[in-house]
């Protein structure tokens, strides 16, 4: 079987568990993930995060939707490079920082202790070990960590059609968003290697959703379990892939991505 | 327990809401704070919950205000067609889910009906001498519950009653009672389009400043879930389960740790041995056989009032 699709966009997600960042154009580089690609975090108090020897940590060390859903309701935008965070709710700003001085990190910190009721001693505590990611499948590998994740919007629309909800892509929170392969055939592709616009990549695990996919990005409550719609219809729990470059391309969407 | 009540009045506030006043048609009523509601069986047979509008102090009456839905199941319009003063009527005794924090700075937001459960706090707030703001929406001057007590009179001070006559322009702007979270207590209760704009408009704001009770039912949850007792197996330990957190969230919260994954039942990752009890099984990941002795703390939860676990 071979398939032929499109990029639909590209985004990524500066921080865990905040807003994605739609990206134009990605520069993917072998072994790496997208650039910035959840490589800050807000740690939970206790978390055992030590930048100075980043390890992987399970997602719940962290702030993250799966928890705490109502981080959906917070438009963030983070800039990477400078370290400025802006927060929205619903349009309007309510809070900007430079996390790169210790008085914006500390500002930032008690914002989120104050929305979350987290207590002095349980404080959480912004993050940052470049090149560690805080990617929910670092736990599994190093490889892994800089994988890039992909969803198939044909994949959704089979499970919309099944289920007869509306469900957004950006409940999956992927890199790449495509459209144009056979819905759940990028399940079947573990091991065997693929194109993204002209860089190549091995699809090596089938990304098993967890309740993270539950919140809906627009209500910020939790609406649709979406695993457990996955378990009834397809006796699993898996909507998308992580995928490993191989080698490098600046990629947009448009581009082609397919497999052979 | 279940009270009879005699209904001793009844007036129409508005051309679709029906003020209706009980007393005790034997004995004495038991009390209620501000924020509670009264279950009663309606003249269609119905069991319906009102929120408790008049003074807490009161003892000898409880005020209900009931909006009439011509297009509901029937039990507000069995309420406004077939009760007469003088009829009795069965009850159970009041309950609260919308508790006021003590002695904090207050905003009460009320849409339309929803003003019902607000009444009852702002009396209680103004006569213990407790900051309070109320906000009250409704669609026009003629269709607003208690104006006359809310415009003039000892209450109106602390009233902004606000019409959108209906009109998207004129909806009321929240956002500067909300911009910078500080110490209020926010409560708020009406239609499904106030309730969804102030959780968003709130999402910055902390869990334990923020109340709200819908028109859907007093139960939050999922109408499922009740909350019960947790016994850990080797320690004796019990844990209270409320009916808005997991198993796994309650220890996580207490800072017992374990591996969990994807937290809806399906991965398996934090299951836990069963010891004692009945389970609620929500998981989809044990088989019948695995039900027997094994528990999926994420979802899964108690079907009476105790399960006992091994973790």
């Amino acid at each position: 079987m071979t398939a032929t699709g499109q990029i639909a966009s590209l985004a990524h997600y500066p921080i865990k568990g905040l807003s994605g960042q739609s990206l134009s154009e990605v520069t993917l580089s072998p072994g790496q993930g997208f650039p910035f690609d959840r490589m800050f975090g807000f740690a939970r108090a206790g978390s055992g995060f030590d930048p100075a020897a980043p390890a992987p940590m399970p997602k719940d060390r962290f702030l993250m939707l799966m928890r705490d859903e109502r981080l959906a309701g917070l438009a963030s935008h983070f800039d990477p490079v400078s370290l400025l965070l802006t927060l929205k709710v619903q349009g309007r700003e309510v809070h900007r920082a430079d996390l790169s001085t210790p008085g914006g990190c500390a500002a930032t910190e008690a914002f989120f202790a104050r929305m979350f009721d987290l207590p002095a001693d349980k404080m959480p505590r912004f993050v940052h070990a470049a090149p560690h990611r805080f990617t929910d499948v670092s736990v599994v590998s190093t490889d892994l960590m800089n994988a890039v994740s992909l969803i198939n919007l044909d994949s959704i629309a089979e499970l919309e059609t099944k289920t007869g909800a509306s469900i957004t892509p950006e409940r999956f929170r992927a890199n790449i968003t495509f459209r144009g392969w056979p819905a759940f055939s990028e399940l079947v592709l573990e091991g065997r290697e693929i194109t993204i616009g002209s860089a190549r990549a091995r699809v090596t695990l089938r990304t098993r959703r967890c309740a993270a996919t539950e919140v809906n990005p627009v209500t910020a409550r939790r609406d649709l379990p979406i695993p457990r719609l996955l378990h009834q219809h397809y006796g699993h729990s898996d909507m998308g892939i992580y995928a490993e470059l191989i080698t490098g391309a600046v990629i947009r969407p448009g581009d082609s991505v397919s497999f052979t | 327990m279940t009270l009879n009540l005699t209904l001793a009045a009844r007036r129409d506030l508005t051309p679709d809401i029906c003020e209706f006043t009980f007393t005790a048609a034997t004995g004495a009523l038991p009390p209620f704070e501000a924020g509670a509601h009264l279950t009663v069986q309606t003249p269609s047979g119905a069991w319906r919950s009102y929120s408790i509008s008049n003074d807490d102090r009161e003892t000898d009456r409880y005020v209900i205000a009931v909006k009439r839905e011509d297009a509901g199941r029937g039990g507000s319009l069995s309420m406004h067609q077939a009760l007469a003063v003088g009829d009795v009527i069965a009850a159970r005794a009041p309950k609260n889910a919308f508790k006021l924090a003590p002695d904090a700075s207050t905003l009460l937001i009320a849409g339309g009906i929803g003003i019902t459960p607000m009444l009852a706090m702002l009396r209680r707030l103004v006569a213990q001498g407790v900051p309070v703001r109320v906000i009250y929406l409704t669609r026009s001057a003629d269709l607003t519950a208690f104006r006359d007590i809310l415009t003039s009179g000892p209450l109106a001070p602390y009233v902004t009653l606000h019409h959108d006559e209906g009109d998207r322009i004129k909806i009321f702007d929240f956002w500067p009672f909300f911009e910078t979270p500080d110490d209020r207590q926010i409560y708020y209760c009406g239609p499904a389009p106030m309730m969804n704009a102030i959780y968003l408009r709130t999402i910055h704001w902390p869990r334990s400043q923020i109340h709200s009770e819908s028109f859907a039912g007093v139960d939050s949850t999922d109408g499922t879930a009740s909350p019960f007792r947790l016994q850990r197996a080797s320690t004796g330990e019990v844990f209270g389960i409320p009916a808005d957190k997991s198993v796994l969230d309650v220890l996580r919260d207490r800072g017992i740790a374990f591996a969990s994954s994807c937290e809806s039942g399906t991965c398996g990752t934090c299951k836990m041995r069963l010891v004692a009890g009945e389970p609620l099984h929500r998981d989809l990941v044990l088989n019948d056989t695995e039900k027997l002795s094994q528990f999926m703390p994420c979802v899964s939860r108690a079907a009476g009032e105790e399960l006992t676990l091994e973790f």
